[in-house]
């Protein structure tokens, strides 16, 4: 415990010097990407403003006929299921992974390295594949089923869920981890008491505003004609129904703030 | 009330005491010396406070005295035990325990689980988790919350007291773990006078009742003199007096805190 904190702030000022260093990788990186864009071409293409002004004059006439608000609503409806459902299995994947990539329930160094190299790992490995093509090799694995849509939002969400927790669950204050080991706890009493406790308010509104993002996601994903607003965008789209389009992205947004002001609600409950 | 607090805490006030020896104990941070081999002897039930400087060197101290901390050489022992031999941490608890200035409980849990808390290193694993949910042994909680005076806040967020009622639930979660050596480092630094003088009286009469060894480290020599029996003067590490409290002089407190004889010790 303390052989750390020496060590810690003794490898400060060098940890310091290699961020510098990194920040310059990353800004000389930076400037080299946009010389390399080409800047000649343009980016919207000969009929394209004229498609952008139809496109926008269409919010002024949206289609508010039966037929496309009850497709809305059903699409809706798919989408936010699509969402719950994959983010609930993302919990299964980083509550434990996280948990175990945090390193933080056990002394043994050996246990540690391994078990939190390994799920670290794998919630990398998860999380660097975008979900539209964990989306994609679903699709073509099982068919166009649910199953496929909650499975590739599952992954990469609990990819990114296990990371956050992870560093959540390590951020903790230490002082009253330390007494509680001072009353004789194990790391998994002093993670069940200290650690989950302290970062659970952390961890939720994080969850909340992944929901958000999962929403978002499954949204895009059914474009790959797995239903949901982001199919019915599509078709409207092939259409030029732009007004039906519309609809479909206000339902989205709708959505989306919905799901900001419950998150925002819980937050405040939980910091009371 | 009365009769029914004695049975249920019964356990709290097991009567034991217990010496705490150090011989040639130091610690060393890379070149740093903080503590400098000193070997002293604090008898059963005896209240004892460190004084001196910032850095001199109490915190490190005490948490070498509660195996927190490995000291760089010497031996700590707790009621003829050696600290360094002890298997496991729940062993330690057992023997000692320790109070820290703030910041010491866990916020999002309420005071009677932080207290409970305190019967971790006996409880299963299983036994722990059902209690997060569901407290168990209510009962020794509530009464050791009532012993320190602050039973009506069993159920309100730790992190939502006051610095004297987290103070004193801090306390209590020591009373139910129940430790034989009680430490505190700076207990009641925290605290605005009236309150600091309330809780380090409720600790110092829970050390006397159970015949408890107490040993807390201390900014304020007027409190110190007044309920500790035997101060300890610790600057740059080293011991610089050690006596009863009425013994100590003005002269030597002026010694032990004289900011010139620091910065040419140093
Ligand atoms: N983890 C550490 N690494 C390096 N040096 C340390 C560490 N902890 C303490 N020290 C040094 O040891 C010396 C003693 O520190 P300690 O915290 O014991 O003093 P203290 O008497 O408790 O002071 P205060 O009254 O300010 O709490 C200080 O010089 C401090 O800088
Ligand atoms: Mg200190």
């Amino acid at each position: 415990m303390t052989s750390m904190t020496s060590r810690d702030s003794a490898q400060k000022p060098r940890l310091l010097e290699s961020r510098r260093v990194l920040t310059l990788i990353l800004l000389a990186a930076f400037a080299w990407s946009l010389l390399n864009l080409d800047w000649t071409e343009g980016f919207i293409h000969s009929g394209g403003i004229s498609a952008m002004g139809e496109f926008a004059s269409a919010l002024f006439s949206l289609d508010l006929s039966a037929d496309t608000l009850s497709a809305a609503v059903s699409a809706s409806w798919t989408t936010v299921a699509y969402a719950v459902a994959g983010l609930t299995l993302a919990l299964f994947i980083g509550i434990p992974l996280g948990a175990i990539g945090s390193g933080v329930l056990t002394k043994s160094p050996w246990v540690r390295a391994t078990g939190a190299g390994g799920s670290r790992f794998s919630l990398a490995f998860f999380r660097s594949i975008h979900e539209l093509v964990w989306a994609w090799l679903f699709v073509a694995a099982i068919g166009l089923s649910p199953m496929a849509a909650v499975l590739a939002l599952a992954i990469p969400y609990g990819g990114i869920l296990g990371r956050i927790y992870a560093e959540l669950l390590q951020d903790v204050p230490e002082a009253p981890l330390q007494s509680l080991r001072s009353t004789g706890a194990s790391e998994w009493r002093v993670f069940w008491y200290g650690r989950l406790p302290m970062a659970l308010p952390d961890m939720l509104s994080y969850t909340f505003y992944r929901l958000e993002c999962g929403i978002r996601s499954a949204a895009i994903m059914s474009f790959v004609g797995l239903g949901g607003l982001g199919h019915e965008v599509r078709i409207a789209l092939d259409d030029l129904a732009y007004q039906q389009v519309w609809t479909y992205l206000l339902f989205l947004i709708g959505l989306v703030v919905i799901v900001d002001i419950w998150s925002t609600m819980v937050r405040r409950r939980l910091s009371e | 009330m009365a009769l029914l607090r004695t049975r249920e805490i019964e356990h709290l006030y097991s009567t034991a005491s217990c010496a705490v020896v150090l011989s040639e104990v130091s610690k060393q941070y890379g070149q740093k010396e903080a503590i400098a081999p000193l070997s002293l002897t604090i008898n059963p039930g005896e209240r004892v406070a460190f004084l001196g400087p910032s850095g001199g060197g109490k915190t490190t101290l005490l948490r070498i005295l509660s195996g927190q901390l490995e000291s760089s050489t010497g031996t700590v022992l707790l009621c003829d035990r050696d600290l360094a031999k002890m298997p496991t941490g729940r062993e330690v608890s057992q023997l000692v325990g320790m109070i820290h200035q703030q910041f010491d409980l866990v916020p999002n849990l309420s005071a009677l689980q932080n207290v409970l808390a305190g019967q971790l290193g006996e409880w299963s694993l299983l036994k722990s988790l059902v209690s997060l949910v569901w407290p168990l042994n209510r009962c020794i909680g509530l009464s050791a919350l009532a012993r320190v005076g602050v039973e009506g806040i069993a159920y309100q967020r730790a992190g939502s007291l006051s610095g004297g009622e987290q103070q004193r639930v801090a306390i209590a979660r020591l009373l139910v773990q129940n430790p034989q050596v009680i430490l505190a480092d700076e207990p009641v630094s925290s605290l605005d006078p009236a309150r600091a003088g309330e809780v380090l009286q409720l600790l110092v009469s829970i050390a006397d009742e159970a015949g408890k060894t107490l040993v807390a480290s201390m900014h304020s020599v007027e409190l110190a003199r007044e309920h500790f029996s035997r101060l300890i003067g610790l600057r740059n590490g080293a011991v610089i007096f050690d006596l009863p409290s009425h013994e100590v002089t003005e002269d030597m407190l002026h010694d032990l805190y004289d900011l010139k004889g620091l910065r040419a010790e140093a």
